[in-house]
């Protein structure tokens, strides 16, 4: 048997929930890679803030070792990305992978995501093993389930090992299957080298690292090589394997999976799906299915503190290194200062990436109404791509606007299509059709513009289904709308940070909607604060805050000064989020209100 | 000036409202007390003389005059009290009587505070006093007949179905007794039956604007009548501000005696245990030497609070200059703040939301 032989590559997808982390942890519990002492509940979940949402945002591989009928075997399990807003990072990982276990749960069947996962596997030529999970709860039903997956998703399933992750039944089985059933890594050792970089972070000591999979050749300590993409060249300082914690090794060859370190400085040099090559002898051709990412869904992300500029511009340096997809550029706003104005990859990812700059360096963050990319096409003839509402030129400036829109497809039982159809209308949607895919389970396809979905959306959509919905959308290029721009004002001054672009049937619904939401979220200050909609110089809406007139008023009791001086202290903690614009003092979290007008209103 | 507060923690019973360190049906605790009391007095070594003494609680009017006596005769054997030094007793209107209030007269007391309230039977009864209207006036009646002239009447605004007109009939009746009163917009603190009693809406309490409005018409009222507002919740006649209340403000020392009580000397501030048992163990609840900042906060909140104002040469002492705050300057255009002959002051029309000026004055 020869080396690559006793390797296997493979990930695991599923739908979220479908418990992909915890037969993670039982693979490396049942295989010996950790001690049980030093396993941590969902331990590829690495980030403090994965554990807690339960999704997996980073990828993290593992080498494990499993005896199987007198032979070692070598597996390595390549972690996914669970949500909709991380295609392209899966798509890199199966990339990387020869097989996929494909979990699904065995009371909820199959789900949109178990769907979309699986195609994206099979579309990179992935060997599917499916797993029917979480047996032990009473209202399992693995032979429906089973049947379910060989009729939706199209693959057979009859031999799909039933297991409980949580209890550890029958983990033997799928390691098992997995030497039988996934291909091994058939990669010409002695040929040029050709790695894939399917992740990359970054180490403080070592700087940017790589994480490879190799096809052919081999790398060591020493070796010089080239990144395809960007044409650098580096000189490979460290190699090493990940069990799950970096270990170093002398060599990575064809089918291995690991990491080198080139003391890479310059983080944009690291480009996630780019080819590694030898500097000397470089292949011809990169590996197929690289993309440069592109973000759908931009915000500004302004510090706090103003003093603090620098420290956020480092901070999203750091975080893109580990994150293809994360862009940003310097912002100025009137009401805000220096920040950045960042693109990302949707909702989630925004949520993400704030929450971390927040966690992991430490910065009070304020993140502007997230919006998309628009082509303002101005009578002039020249066509600007703008996502920042107030770089709107003036209404005489534009012939017209256009949006991008998206392919939305809307998994739910039929019962649910009328709600469905009636959101989507809602929100300016073009009915494309209605497909049922089994009894109690059907798709509909709508033409939504992008602008629409990022609102509230998929919340509306989970309450007007009862949760039974489930949705995924891809970008399908830009059409023209009537747009206009509304601003706030707050005092008479307008407040840049706070524009929204929208649609004109719904300007003044959400104008409304909005200077009623900032009423409510604004404090009331020692003026009395008008706060009104207004598109060009025309008021929309108006709403007041009325002057505060009493504040706590902690009686000095006993001489009790200590406990006023405390109060005093607390309403100050709370002053440090927010912003003053003009003379109105404004919490930070104001700026992100817009996102969360309740349906109705908007 | 220096102070010193004694702190009689003893009721009949716990108002609905009160968060104060108090207890109800602990009368047989008394005597060991007052013992551990004493021998807190004489433990403490101070001094300097003594402006002003304050006997407050709880109900001091409730034990026995005797204990009262004796701690105040204490008090003057261990420290230099002043000749014309304020001193104040609180009494509740239905736990005094001639006696009692001859032999306050008789031991030194020149002051009495008394827990009024309100004159509305059904909003007393509502936050649990045990008195009514006809008690309160028949005490005020009994201590100016005794010969005090120094009477202090506590009010509440925002009871229930609290309005300015009620407030107005109560003050009528009750100012030719009193040459103080100490007006409290009433607080929902923690764990408190009030609280329960808001949460489960046994009680309506009227909101913010609606109380701010009563105190705004109050103030007008009372200076109408010659009652000089000096301080957020204080007015007095002329010669009638409380000196001890004053001494708070202006940041002198004060020695506190007794469970729960505050003392405040050389920038360090402390309190005693407030339960019994962490009062005679001498374990403090509070223990802090002021850092420059707090002293600042503490200099800028309290001189705002009251016609004393912020002395701006104590701000400078500790380096700090009001005027190097863009605040301030916004503030003293829009004449929410006065500044005149290095004293800044707060035009009473703000005291109300004095927090977010000071708020702004120290960032």
């Amino acid at each position: 048997m020869n080396r690559q032989d006793k390797i296997r590559n493979f990930c695991i997808v599923a739908h979220i929930d479908h418990g992909k982390s915890t037969l993670a942890d039982r693979l490396i519990e049942a295989t010996g890679t950790l001690a049980k002492r030093d396993m941590q509940n969902q331990l590829l979940d690495s980030m403090e803030l994965e554990r807690e949402k339960g999704i997996t945002i980073k990828l993290t591989p593992t080498r494990m070792i499993y005896n199987f009928e007198g032979t070692d075997y070598e597996l390595n399990l390549i972690d996914t990305p669970g949500h909709v807003d991380f295609t392209y990072e899966v798509s890199r990982s199966l990339a990387a992978c020869e097989g996929a276990i494909l979990i699904v749960d065995a009371s909820q069947g199959v789900e949109a995501q178990t769907l979309a996962n699986a195609y994206l596997a099979i579309d990179n030529n992935l060997e599917i093993l499916p797993v029917i999970n979480k047996i032990d709860l009473p209202s399992a039903r693995p032979m429906e389930v089973k049947k379910e997956i060989e009729d939706v998703v199209g693959i057979p399933a009859m031999h799909a090992p039933c297991i409980s992750a949580k209890d550890g039944t029958n983990i033997d089985q799928v390691l098992e299957m997995i030497i039988k059933e996934f291909p091994a890594p058939k990669g010409d050792e002695n040929g040029k080298l050709k790695c894939l970089i399917f992740d990359s972070y970054y180490d403080n000591f070592k700087g940017a690292i790589c994480l490879i999979r190799v096809f052919d050749g081999k790398v060591k300590v020493g070796d010089k090589i080239k990144m395809m993409q960007t044409e650098k060249i580096f000189d490979v300082v460290e190699v090493g394997i990940f069990v799950p914690n970096p270990k170093t090794t002398e060599i990575l060859q064809a089918g291995d999976v690991g990491y080198i370190a080139c003391s890479i400085k310059t983080i944009q040099d690291v480009s996630v799906g780019d080819t590694i090559t030898s500097a000397f002898d470089p292949i011809d051709k990169p590996l197929p299915g690289y993309k440069k990412v592109q973000p759908v869904v931009f915000c500004g992300i302004f510090p706090v503190d103003g003093s603090k500029y620098q420290e956020l511009k480092d901070a999203l340096e750091k975080l893109k290194l580990n994150d293809a997809s994360l862009q940003y550029e310097p912002e100025v706003s009137q009401a805000l200062g220096f920040g950045f104005r960042c693109g990302f990859l949707g909702l989630l990812h925004l949520e993400i990436i704030s929450e971390r700059i927040e966690r992991e360096f430490n910065l009070d963050i304020i993140t502007t109404a997230p919006g998309v990319y628009y082509l303002v096409h101005k009578t002039n003839g020249e066509i600007l791509k703008l996502s920042n509402p107030s770089s709107l030129p003036s209404a005489v400036e534009i012939d017209y606007i256009e949006e991008p829109y998206v392919k939305a497809n809307i998994f739910a039982p039929p019962e649910y299509v009328g709600a469905i159809m009636e959101l989507c209308q809602d929100k300016r949607g073009v009915y494309q059709g209605l497909t049922y895919l089994e009894e109690k389970r059907v798709r509909v396809d709508y033409h939504l513009p992008l602008g629409e979905i990022i609102y509230d959306f998929f919340d509306s959509l989970k309450s007007r289904t009862k949760g039974y919905a489930s949705f995924d959308y891809e970008m399908a290029g830009f059409e023209r709308s009537d747009l206009v721009r509304v601003d706030i004002l707050l005092n008479g001054e307008k407040c840049d940070a706070l524009s929204i672009i929208v649609h004109k049937d719904k300007a003044y619904s959400r104008g409304r909607a909005l200077t009623e939401k900032l009423k409510r979220i604004i404090p009331r200050q020692l003026f009395e604060v008008p706060i009104q909609a207004a598109i060009g110089n025309k008021i929309i809406a108006r709403e007041t805050i009325s002057a505060m007139r009493k504040d706590v008023l902690a009686k000095c009791y006993g001489g009790d000064i200590t406990r006023k001086r405390k109060l005093l202290e607390k309403q100050k903690e709370g002053k440090k989020r927010m912003r003053k614009i003009g003379s109105v003092e404004i919490p930070s979290e104001a700026f992100m209100s817009i996102l969360k007008l309740d349906d109705g209103e908007g | 000036m220096n102070s010193i507060y004694v702190h009689i923690p003893f009721c009949e019973s716990k108002c609905y409202y009160c968060g104060f360190a108090s207890f109800a049906g602990k009368d047989n605790e008394q005597k060991k007390y007052f013992a551990y009391l004493k021998e807190e007095i004489n433990k403490c070594k101070f001094g300097q003389s003594i402006s002003s003494i304050f006997i407050g609680g709880g109900t001091p009017s409730l034990v026995d005059v005797q204990y009262i006596e004796d701690v105040l005769f204490l008090i003057k054997k261990h420290f230099k009290i002043e000749k014309n030094a304020e001193i104040t007793i609180e009494a509740n209107p239905n736990s005094i009587d001639e006696n009692k209030l001859l032999a306050y007269k008789k031991i030194g007391i020149n002051r009495l505070s008394i827990g009024v309230q309100s004159l509305d039977n059904r909003q007393l009864k509502k936050i649990g006093r045990l008195h009514n209207k006809q008690q309160v006036l028949k005490a005020l009646k009994l201590a100016k007949k005794v010969g005090f002239k120094n009477i202090n009447c506590d009010l509440l605004l925002g009871l229930e179905k609290s309005s300015f007109f009620k407030i107005k009939k109560m003050i009528k009746l009750v100012k030719k007794y009193v040459s103080h009163f100490s007006c409290y917009m009433l607080q929902v603190e923690d764990g408190t039956l009030l609280q329960t009693m808001v949460e489960n809406k046994q009680i309506t309490l009227p909101n913010d604007d609606k109380v701010v409005e009563i105190y705004s018409k109050v103030i007008k009222f009372l200076s109408k009548l010659g009652f000089k507002q000096y301080e957020i919740s204080n007015f007095a006649k002329d010669g009638y501000f409380c000196k001890h209340n004053l001494n708070y403000w202006s940041r002198g020392n004060y020695l506190g005696f007794g469970l729960g009580a505050h003392s405040f000397v050389n920038e360090t501030r402390w309190a005693n245990g407030n339960s019994f048992g962490d009062y005679y163990s001498g374990k403090k609840s509070l223990e802090e030497k002021l850092t420059k900042n707090q002293i600042v906060e503490e200099i800028i909140m309290l001189g705002l609070r009251c016609d004393l104002g912020i002395k701006e040469k104590e701000l400078k002492k500790l380096n700090f200059n009001l005027e190097d705050n863009k605040n301030f300057k916004v503030f003293v255009d829009k004449k929410i703040l006065h500044y005149q002959n290095g004293i800044i002051k707060i035009d009473p029309k703000y005291y109300g939301v004095s927090n977010l000026i000071i708020e702004d004055l120290i960032n």
